[in-house]
């Protein structure tokens, strides 16, 4: 240590600066530790569609027995839809819509042929996420991707494949096979042969999806030419999907959301039970930092004698607040690193339970990354509050 | 210039205060007076460590109130070495280790030349003890070398030897003379009826 360290650090308390380094770090620790887990367990409730986004609500009007044979009451109208874009938490809605044709799609499977009625629905293609670059249409191409809901492969393998002897099929299987598809007008006077490919499943879109492009290019050709229907169901981007608000009007409009597996009021309660330890740790983490601006105030009042006899004798500002940087520098850093380590140790406890309940595990260095913002940040006051503190020892 | 405290006072006829004084580098001042008369707030205000006076101080024709703080320190280390009347040395640090302080920092004087100053000043046998312990006399030679460890246009000397015999302040003028004749500085000692004693002074009363 140089004489100049070894005199100014005279009188230092190991004892106030571990105080602040192990209140620091337990702050921190909290901080680092509840970001964590909030990373890692939200995606209990968030990642179970690569398709769709959790902030996108799909809703549709409950079905009664009033509306069953009526075609209106199940429809969204222009007013319906205008009022929902006016809700604060709505950020943009998107109508469904269907074909304007019959969909014939068949299977060749080892010989066995299937074939089956369906239909297809689409949605613009801006809500449609991670389906990759393969997503869309263009005129010409042969193949369309399709998306289709989870719950029919689910229909497919555990209710008709059993029955009808027939092999159940993983996802990747249905991936890889190529589905024949008809598509021919109401009159019956027009077809096209197409090949459909499918791109992938989804949980929360109980539909069978084209890409939108594909949709207008088939009803342009197949349709009857009249205007398309009233969408029956829409596609919403929240802007948070666990508000109450959302809860209360769909409530009173009578609306379900599809897919909903109660997710949204759960995370909800994950943010705000994260919320609260966030603001416990802000609070031990800002009173540690106290506890450091006092004991180098302490700690430089103690030897402000010396610290003026250094400046009188010539030595530059900075060399002398160097030595009191130094311990502001190494126990933030220190702090930091024992929280960091202590969020790994916690993680690597929960992970494995968090895991089998079926939680991707978040990144791991986002989340230290704002801790080590934090401590920069209560590290920087404090080095100006030692710099202003030299300064006024030069008189 | 005059100190403010003096200000509401009026005091007796002086050769510095409440007088336009021009201090030359290459000259020896010695600056007497009694005690309380401002000889040390005179050495604190041309330091730099105290403002508190009415009128102009200028190096050079540079105003000094307009001096940042690096600029003063720099001038600390290049232009304006001092003695202080009470020492600021540091106690718990040997004599050599006080001296190394200074000529660390500005790299001036060879390890030899200082050996030779505290032999000259009788003090070398005592180089390697606390500055705590030793006597106010040695305490005034340790600080007499510390302030001649940096290159200096003036050297500002606050009763450096009242606590010296007069042999030894006769030895400590010879040695701060010679470094400030090699540099051609001034030098500017001020005392209470122990004087320096310096050759060729001009004597001034505050």
């Amino acid at each position: 240590m140089s004489l100049i360290s070894k005199l100014l650090r005279k009188n230092t308390s190991p004892a106030r600066i571990a105080g602040f380094v192990v209140s620091n770090f337990i702050g921190l620790a909290i901080i680092v530790g509840g970001l964590q887990f909030y990373e890692d367990a939200g995606s209990l409730w968030t990642s179970d569609d690569s398709f769709i986004k959790t902030d996108y609500l799909v809703v549709n009007k409950k079905v009664t027995s009033s509306n069953t044979w009526g075609d209106s009451d199940s429809e969204f109208s222009q007013e319906e839809i205008a009022d929902l874009r006016k809700q604060p938490w709505v950020r943009d809605v998107g109508e469904f819509s269907s074909t304007d044709y019959r969909v014939w799609a068949s299977v060749d499977q080892g010989g066995r042929g299937m074939s089956t009625m369906m239909f297809f629905e689409s949605i613009p293609d801006k809500f449609v996420d991670g389906a990759g670059s393969d997503w869309g249409f263009a005129e010409g191409d042969k193949v369309v991707p399709v998306i289709i809901s989870k719950d029919y492969l689910a229909l497919y393998n555990f209710g008709f494949a059993g029955s009808a002897g027939l092999p159940q099929m993983s996802e990747g299987v249905m991936g890889g096979i190529p589905l024949r598809l008809s598509l021919t007008s109401f009159d019956g006077t027009r077809s096209i042969e197409m090949q459909g490919r499918v791109a992938g499943f989804s949980n929360r879109l109980n539909t069978i999806l084209v890409p939108g492009s594909f949709m207008d290019w088939s009803n342009k050709c197949l349709g009857s030419g009249k205007d398309g229907n009233a969408p029956s169901r829409l596609i919403i981007d929240v802007s948070s999907p666990g508000d109450v608000a959302i809860k209360d009007y769909l409530a009173a409009h009578s609306l379900e959301v599809a897919g909903d597996k109660t997710g949204s009021s759960a995370s909800y309660l994950l943010k705000i039970v994260v919320g609260i330890v966030l603001s416990v740790g802000m609070v031990i983490t800002l009173l540690s930092f106290f506890i450091l601006l006092l004991s180098m105030s302490l700690l430089m009042e103690k030897n402000r004698d010396k610290l003026h006899s250094l400046l009188m004798l010539g030595y530059p500002l900075r060399k002398v607040a160097a030595p009191y940087m130094g311990i502001v520098v190494c126990a933030s850093v220190a702090a930091w690193l024992f929280a960091v380590v202590c969020c790994v140790i916690l993680r690597s406890s929960y992970l494995h339970s968090l895991e089998e309940l079926g939680a991707a595990a978040g990144s791991l260095w986002m989340v230290p990354g704002v801790g080590l913002v934090l401590a920069l940040l209560l590290m920087t006051f404090n080095i100006i509050a030692v710099w202003r503190k030299v300064k006024a020892s030069w008189r | 210039m005059l100190p403010r405290v003096f200000a509401s006072e009026g005091i007796p006829r002086s050769d510095v205060w409440q007088s336009s004084l021009c201090f030359l580098r290459g000259r020896r001042y010695l600056v007497e007076a009694a005690s309380g008369a401002g000889k040390s707030s005179m050495c604190a205000y041309i330091y730099g460590s105290r403002s508190d006076y009415e009128g102009s101080l200028t190096f050079d024709d540079a105003d000094v109130s307009k001096f940042s703080i690096d600029e003063w320190q720099s001038l600390r280390r290049r232009h304006i070495a001092y003695l202080p009347q009470e020492l600021s040395l540091f106690p718990e640090l040997t004599a050599m280790q006080n001296i190394e302080l200074k000529n660390v920092l500005t790299g001036h004087v060879e390890p030899g030349r200082i050996e030779e100053w505290l032999h000259l000043l009788g003090i070398d046998s005592r180089k390697d003890y606390p500055v705590g312990k030793m006597s106010v006399g040695q305490q005034q030679r340790v600080g007499i070398i510390r302030a001649l460890c940096q290159p200096f246009d003036f050297i500002l000397l606050d009763e450096p030897v009242s606590h010296l015999d007069s042999r030894n302040n006769l030895i400590a003028a010879r040695i701060i003379a010679e470094e400030a004749d090699r540099q051609g500085a001034g030098i500017i000692s001020t005392s209470v009826g122990n004087p320096l004693l310096l050759e060729d002074a001009l004597t001034l009363k505050l």
